[in-house]
C-alpha cells in the first residue's frame, strides 16, 4: 500500500512503508502491526503514541529487526537509500549503535549487572569505531557529564548501584555515544516518576538538538509527546490512525479515537471510551475502532485508507484514518 | 457523616538488627477517619509509608502504637462474629493488577473459592460468577479465561469484583490504576464512582497522581515526614474542575 | 501418537518448531508408521524423556505384576549353580532359586522402601518447609533450628550402627530414611513458599479473609509442587541405592529378596570370586537403570514446568 500524497517537503531520512507484523503464538497469529506508513525527517521529533498493545514497540523494534524469531515481517523501511528490513545480520549490526540508536525501556534490565557503567557506555566506541580502551572510557565519561551524571562516580558503579532515573540516562548516553543520526527512545518515561520522565525527555531533546539527529518517541504518556515531540502519529489496534502535528493534533483531534482518548486524560475530566480494544488475533474486518466509535455508520465495516485533510493554518498537513474525512 | 473506620495515633516503627537494634520510624501520631459512602484521598511521596498505612487500616499488619477503631471497637480486640464482620466490611484491592489473581487459577476458579469461603451453595456458583463479573462490567466469556490471557485492566475489575462479593463498606484501594493505560484508568474510576454512588462504598483511595485524588476523594490527606496534612477537597461530590491544559 | 503419555505429544512439537526440525524432517524422508515419524521428528531430549518414562513404567509393572511376571516361585529350590538357559534364563543361585524370579519379586521391596522413604521424607519435608516460608518469625526459626539439628546427624552410619543393632526389617529401613532425609527438601520448599508468600495474589486472599491454611494448601502449594517433584523422584533414587548398600553391607533383612540382598549374597556366597556374573550383573543393571529412568523422568517433568511457565 502507498501513502498518498508527499506533505513534507524535504526527503524523510527515515520512510516505514506498508510495515506489518504478525506473531505465531501457542494462541494463534498475532496481527501486532498492519500496514503502518511514517516518516522521519531530519531534525525533527516523531512520536509514536498509543495504548499497551497497539503496536507501536513492535514497531520501533521491526525497524532495527529486533524482533524476535517467530515474527513475520513485511515491507519496507527506507533509511538512506536502502531497505533496512533486507539486509543480513552483519550489515544491520554495522548501522545499530551507529547510524540508528534505540533506548530501551526497563533501563534497571537492559543493562548488564555486573559491567561497570562507563564500560557499557564505552563498548559501541570500541566496537563500532575502534577507539582504544583508555579513549573511549574518557569519551564516556565526557557523555555522562553531559548528561548531568558526572559527579558522584557514577561512571565506575555498576547498574545495580544506581536508580533507575540514572540507568535510563546510561542507556541514552551509550545510545548516543557514536552520534546516531536517528535515536529510538522506547518509553523512555515507564517506570519513572513524573519530575524524572519529564527531566529524561528534555535530556533527550537537548541532546537530540546539539547532534542534529532525529528522535523518533515511543510513549503512551500523551501529554510528554505532545510537549517534546513536532510530529505526532496516534496507533491503534496495530495500525496508525492519525498522524500530524502534535500541538494541532491535540487542539483539534480528528480521528474519533483520538478525540476518545484525549476526553480519558484526567485534565478533560476522565471520560473512559466504552468497550475494550479488539483482539489481535481475530482482529475485525473493517475499521478497527468501529464498535466503540461514536460517529459510527455502515461503511465503516470496510477498512478505510489513509487521506490526506489539508489544514492550511496548522502549517502542516494531517493524515487521518477515516471514514468521515 | 459516621466514621466508619477511623484511625487513632497510628505509628509504625521497623526493628532490624539482633544484638544492637536498629529502629526506623515510617510515621508517628496518624490519625485519619474514612466515612460512610465517601473517599478519602491519601497521597505522599513515595517511600512516606502510604501503602504500609493502608495495610494497617485494612488490618493486614499491626502498628507498632495506636489503634485502629472499625465501627468505634478496637479491630484487634474483636473476636468471632465481630471480627468477621470487620473481615469483611474492610477491603484491600493491590496495585499491580495480575498481582491479585493466582496465575494457574482460572478466573471462574477464583471467583469459586471466595463464593465458596461465603458458604453460597454450589448450585449457585454459575450464576452468582456471572452476576459479579457483570457488576464490573465484564463479559461473561472471561470466566475461563487465566490471568495470563487478559489484560490489565480486566485483571483489575476481576479482583475488584471477588471483594465485592463480601459486600465490603469500606475498600482500600493502592494506587488502583497507576499501572494501566489512560482509557482503562478512566473506566475503572468511572466504574469505582458508580459503585460507591450505587453501593455506599467507602474508599481510602491512595494515589501520586493528584488528578485522580481531585476526581474521586471528598477529603484528601498528605503523609509526609512522618507526619499527616489534612485537606478539604471543594465538597462538589467528588470531582474538581478540570485544569486547562 | 505417543501411547506412552499423549502430554509428550505437544512437548515435542513445541520443541520441534523452536529447533526448526519441521524442515529438517522434510528432507529426512518419511517414516513407515505414525510412530517411527514421531521418533524421527522428537529432538534428543524429548527422546530421554520418552524413554525414561518407559523404563520407569516397566519397572513399576514389574514391581506389581510380579506374580503374573515371574516365571517361578523365587523361594522354591531348583538345581543351584545353573547357567543361565531355557528353564531357567538368569540361572539359579547357589540355594538353587531362579534368579529371573528373584529379579522380578526384588523389584517389589526396592521399589516400597525407594518410595517409601521418598515420599515420607518429602511429606515431612514440604509440611516443615510449607509452615516455615508461610509463616516466618518465630515459627520460622524454631523449624530452621530443627532442620539444622537433623542436618548434623550423620545419616548412612546412623542408619547402619542403629541396623547393626537392632536388625530391622526393610519397613524399618525406609522409616529411618524418611525420618533423617526431609531435611534438604525443606530447606528448598521453605525458600519458595517464601518467594511464593509474597506473591500479589497471596495478600490479597488474605485480605479477603481467607485463612492461612486454606491459602496455603490452595495457593502456596501447588505453586511449589514443581520444585518438590524432582526432589521427590532423586529421594527414590537415593534411597534405593542407600538400601542397596545396607543390604550389600549384610545389615539389611536376609529374609527378604530386594536387588540389594540378591547382591549382598552374590559377594557373600561366592560369586565374585567364580564369576557367577548372572547373580550381580542383572540387580546391579536394574538398580543402575531405575535411577536412570527417575532422573530421566524427573527432568522431563522439570522441562514440562518450564515451558508452562514460559508460555504464561
Amino acid at each position: 500500500m502507498s501513502r498518498l500524497g508527499a506533505a513534507p517537503i524535504d526527503d524523510p531520512l527515515l520512510r516505514v512503508e506498508g510495515l506489518s507484523v504478525s506473531f505465531d503464538t501457542a494462541m494463534g497469529r498475532v496481527r501486532a502491526a498492519q500496514d503502518v506508513c511514517l516518516d522521519l525527517l531530519k531534525g525533527e521529533t516523531l512520536a509514536i503514541v498509543g495504548e499497551t498493545g497497539c503496536g507501536k514497540s513492535v514497531v520501533a523494534n521491526s525497524i532495527l529487526q529486533l524482533l524476535p524469531g517467530n515474527a513475520s515481517v513485511q515491507g519496507r523501511v527506507i533509511f538512506s537509500g536502502r531497505d533496512l528490513l533486507s539486509l543480513s545480520e552483519r550489515e544491520m549490526a554495522e548501522i545499530r549503535g551507529r547510524e540508528i540508536a534505540i533506548v530501551f525501556q526497563n533501563p534497571s534490565l537492559a543493562l548488564n549487572p555486573i559491567i561497570k557503567a562507563e564500560e557499557q557506555i564505552a563498548e559501541p566506541l570500541q566496537i563500532h569505531s575502534h577507539l582504544p580502551r583508555s579513549l573511549s572510557i574518557q569519551m564516556a565519561k565526557d557523555m555522562l557529564r553531559r548528561l548531568r551524571l558526572g559527579v558522584g562516580g557514577v561512571a565506575e558503579s555498576y547498574p545495580f548501584q544506581l536508580s533507575g532515573g540514572m540507568n535510563q540516562r546510561v542507556m541514552i548516553a551509550a545510545a548516543m555515544i557514536l552520534s546516531p543520526r536517528i535515536i529510538i527512545a522506547d518509553e523512555p518515561s515507564k517506570g519513572l516518576d513524573r519530575l524524572l520522565a519529564r527531566q529524561v525527555a528534555e535530556e533527550l531533546s537537548g541532546l537530540r538538538d546539539k547532534m542534529d539527529a532525529s528522535l523518533l518517541l515511543i510513549t503512551h504518556d500523551l501529554l510528554l509527546a505532545r510537549d517534546i515531540s513536532d510530529r505526532i502519529s496516534v496507533m491503534y489496534s496495530g495500525e496508525v490512525v492519525e498522524t500530524g502535528e502534535s500541538q494541532a493534533v491535540f487542539d483539534h483531534p480528528l480521528h474519533p479515537y483520538t478525540k476518545a482518548l484525549l476526553d480519558c486524560l484526567p485534565q478533560r475530566g476522565f471520560h473512559p471510551i466504552p468497550g475494550a480494544s479488539p483482539s489481535m488475533i481475530d482482529p475485525p474486518g473493517g475499521c478497527k475502532f468501529y464498535p466503540r466509535c461514536r460517529y459510527k455508520h455502515d461503511k465503516c465495516m470496510q477498512r478505510p485508507d489513509m487521506t490526506e485533510k489539508r489544514c492550511p493554518n496548522e502549517g502542516m498537513d494531517r493524515e487521518v484514518r477515516c471514514w468521515l474525512y | 457523616m459516621l466514621a466508619i473506620l477511623k484511625a487513632e495515633n497510628i505509628g509504625m516503627t521497623y526493628e532490624s538488627g539482633l544484638i544492637i537494634k536498629k529502629r526506623h520510624s515510617i510515621f508517628q501520631g496518624i490519625s485519619l477517619e474514612i466515612e460512610e459512602g465517601h473517599t478519602l484521598g491519601l497521597m505522599g511521596p513515595s517511600g512516606a509509608g502510604k501503602t504500609t498505612l493502608g495495610m494497617i487500616l485494612a488490618g493486614l499488619e499491626r502498628p507498632s502504637s495506636g489503634c485502629v477503631l472499625y465501627r468505634g471497637e478496637d479491630i484487634w480486640k474483636l473476636k468471632g462474629i465481630d471480627y468477621l464482620a470487620y473481615r469483611r466490611g474492610v477491603q484491600m484491592v493491590f496495585q499491580d493488577p495480575e498481582g491479585s489473581l493466582n496465575p494457574r487459577k482460572s478466573i471462574e476458579r477464583s471467583i469459586h473459592e471466595v463464593l465458596r469461603y461465603i458458604n453460597i451453595p454450589r448450585r449457585e456458583w454459575k450464576d452468582k460468577a456471572r452476576q459479579a463479573l457483570e457488576m464490573v462490567g465484564l463479559p461473561e466469556e472471561l470466566l475461563c479465561r487465566y490471568p495470563g490471557q487478559i489484560s490489565g485492566g480486566q485483571s483489575q475489575r476481576a479482583a475488584l469484583s471477588r471483594v465485592l462479593l463480601l459486600n465490603p463498606k469500606v475498600i482500600i484501594l493502592d494506587e488502583p490504576t497507576s499501572a494501566l493505560d489512560i482509557s482503562v484508568q478512566a473506566q475503572i474510576l468511572v466504574l469505582l464512582k458508580d459503585l460507591q454512588k450505587n453501593l455506599g462504598l467507602a474508599y481510602l483511595l491512595i494515589s501520586h497522581q493528584p488528578e485522580v485524588i481531585d476526581f474521586m476523594a471528598h477529603n484528601k490527606a498528605v503523609l509526609e515526614s512522618g507526619g499527616i496534612r489534612h485537606e478539604i477537597i471543594l465538597p462538589q461530590g467528588g470531582g474538581a474542575r478540570p485544569d486547562p491544559l | 501418537m505417543s501411547e506412552i503419555n499423549p502430554g509428550l505429544d505437544t512437548d515435542a512439537i513445541a520443541m520441534a518448531i523452536h529447533e526448526g526440525e519441521e524442515s529438517k524432517c522434510k528432507k529426512d524422508g518419511e517414516g513407515r508408521t505414525a510412530l517411527a515419524r514421531f521418533i524421527k521428528k522428537t529432538s534428543w531430549a524429548a527422546k530421554a524423556s520418552g524413554l525414561g518414562l518407559a523404563l520407569f513404567s516397566s519397572f513399576l509393572a514389574m514391581a506389581a505384576l510380579s506374580s503374573l511376571l515371574a516365571p517361578y516361585d523365587p523361594w522354591i529350590r531348583f538345581e543351584p549353580y545353573l547357567w543361565p538357559g531355557e528353564e531357567h534364563l538368569l540361572g539359579t543361585n547357589d540355594l538353587g532359586q531362579d534368579i529371573l524370579s528373584e529379579l522380578i519379586y526384588g523389584s517389589r521391596v526396592s521399589l516400597i522402601v525407594g518410595f517409601g522413604a521418598a515420599l515420607m521424607a518429602t511429606i515431612i519435608g514440604t509440611t516443615i518447609g510449607l509452615f516455615s516460608g508461610y509463616f516466618k518469625g518465630t515459627v520460622d526459626e524454631i523449624l530452621m533450628g530443627l532442620t539444622d539439628i537433623f542436618l548434623m546427624i550423620p545419616q548412612i552410619p546412623l542408619i547402619i550402627v542403629l541396623a547393626a543393632f537392632l536388625r530391622p526389617s526393610f519397613w524399618m529401613v525406609a522409616l529411618l530414611m524418611g525420618s533423617l532425609w526431609w531435611t534438604s527438601t525443606a530447606r528448598v520448599v521453605r525458600s519458595k513458599a517464601l518467594q511464593v508468600s509474597e506473591m500479589g495474589y497471596v495478600r490479597a486472599k488474605r485480605a479477603l479473609g481467607f485463612s492461612s491454611l486454606h491459602i496455603m494448601l490452595s495457593d502456596v502449594l501447588p505453586n511449589i509442587c514443581h520444585v518438590v517433584m524432582p526432589k521427590f523422584l532423586l529421594s527414590i533414587a537415593s534411597a534405593m541405592i542407600a538400601e542397596a548398600s545396607i543390604s550389600f553391607l549384610g545389615l539389611g533383612d536376609p529374609a527378604t529378596k530386594s536387588w540389594g540382598m540378591m547382591i549382598n549374597f552374590a559377594f557373600s556366597r561366592g560369586g565374585f570370586i567364580n564369576g557367577y556374573w548372572w547373580w550381580y550383573l542383572a540387580p546391579g543393571l536394574c538398580i543402575t537403570l531405575f535411577v536412570m529412568s527417575v532422573v530421566l523422568v524427573g527432568h522431563f517433568l522439570e522441562e514440562k514446568e518450564i515451558s508452562t511457565l514460559r508460555s504464561e
